[in-house]
């Protein structure tokens, strides 16, 4: 987003959970966090998505108890 | 005793008489040994984001509950044995930290939320 704009449209990133107010993300709350995974099922990284240190970890926390329940993918179904 | 969140998925063929049945005897089990149900949500059939023993969908059971820690092994091992549960999760449940709002410093200590049992059948993955 930054790099491509070159200076004209940079925008800071910005944790939008912080931004938010989230106390704890839940490994139960799928729908937020399919917003972290990309369409292959990958989690998102902080280098793309802004997301703080503390929140992130918490991501992958819920993102990988969510797969075990198959509430998330561990891929999506046409690559595998 | 802490307090645990345990869900577990059930085959969809099975029905709802069936699936009270396994939940009355996990809670039994768990008062057995001097535990205590603190709420049992029913999610109901859902789509799971993959199959599961050639299942598309689950039925869901969410049970919070405090038990001895012991209990959870023996737990774990009667899930993988019953047929019946297509998948089982328990993990330590949140303590929920009082909401104080201190100016500059989140209320955060209560982080103790470390996994201790997961076994999913890790052959169907991928």
């Amino acid at each position: 987003m930054a790099r491509e704009g070159e200076s004209r449209s940079f925008r800071r990133k910005f944790c939008k959970l912080c931004f938010d107010k989230v106390d704890r993300i839940d490994y139960k709350d799928d729908r937020r966090l399919t917003r972290f995974i990309t369409d292959r099922g990958k989690i998102v990284p902080r280098r793309i998505s802004g997301t703080c240190a503390r929140h992130q970890s918490q991501i992958t926390e819920a993102v990988k108890r969510a797969r075990i329940l198959a509430l998330l993918p561990f891929t999506s179904e046409q690559y595998r | 005793m802490k307090t645990y969140e345990t869900t577990i998925i059930f085959d969809p063929g099975l029905e709802e008489a069936r699936i009270n049945e396994e939940v009355d005897k996990v809670s039994q089990s768990i008062s057995q040994a001097s535990g205590e149900i603190v709420e049992v949500q029913r999610w109901g059939k859902r789509k799971l984001a993959y199959n599961i023993r050639k299942r598309r969908d689950g039925t869901y059971i969410h049970i919070k509950h405090k038990s001895p820690p012991e209990l959870i092994g023996e737990m774990d091992r009667r899930f993988r044995l019953n047929e019946s549960v297509l998948r089982h999760l328990t993990v330590l449940a949140v303590k929920e930290s009082p909401r104080v709002e201190e100016p500059g410093r989140p209320a955060e200590p209560a982080a103790a939320e470390a996994v201790h049992a997961v076994s999913p059948n890790m052959e169907e993955k991928v």
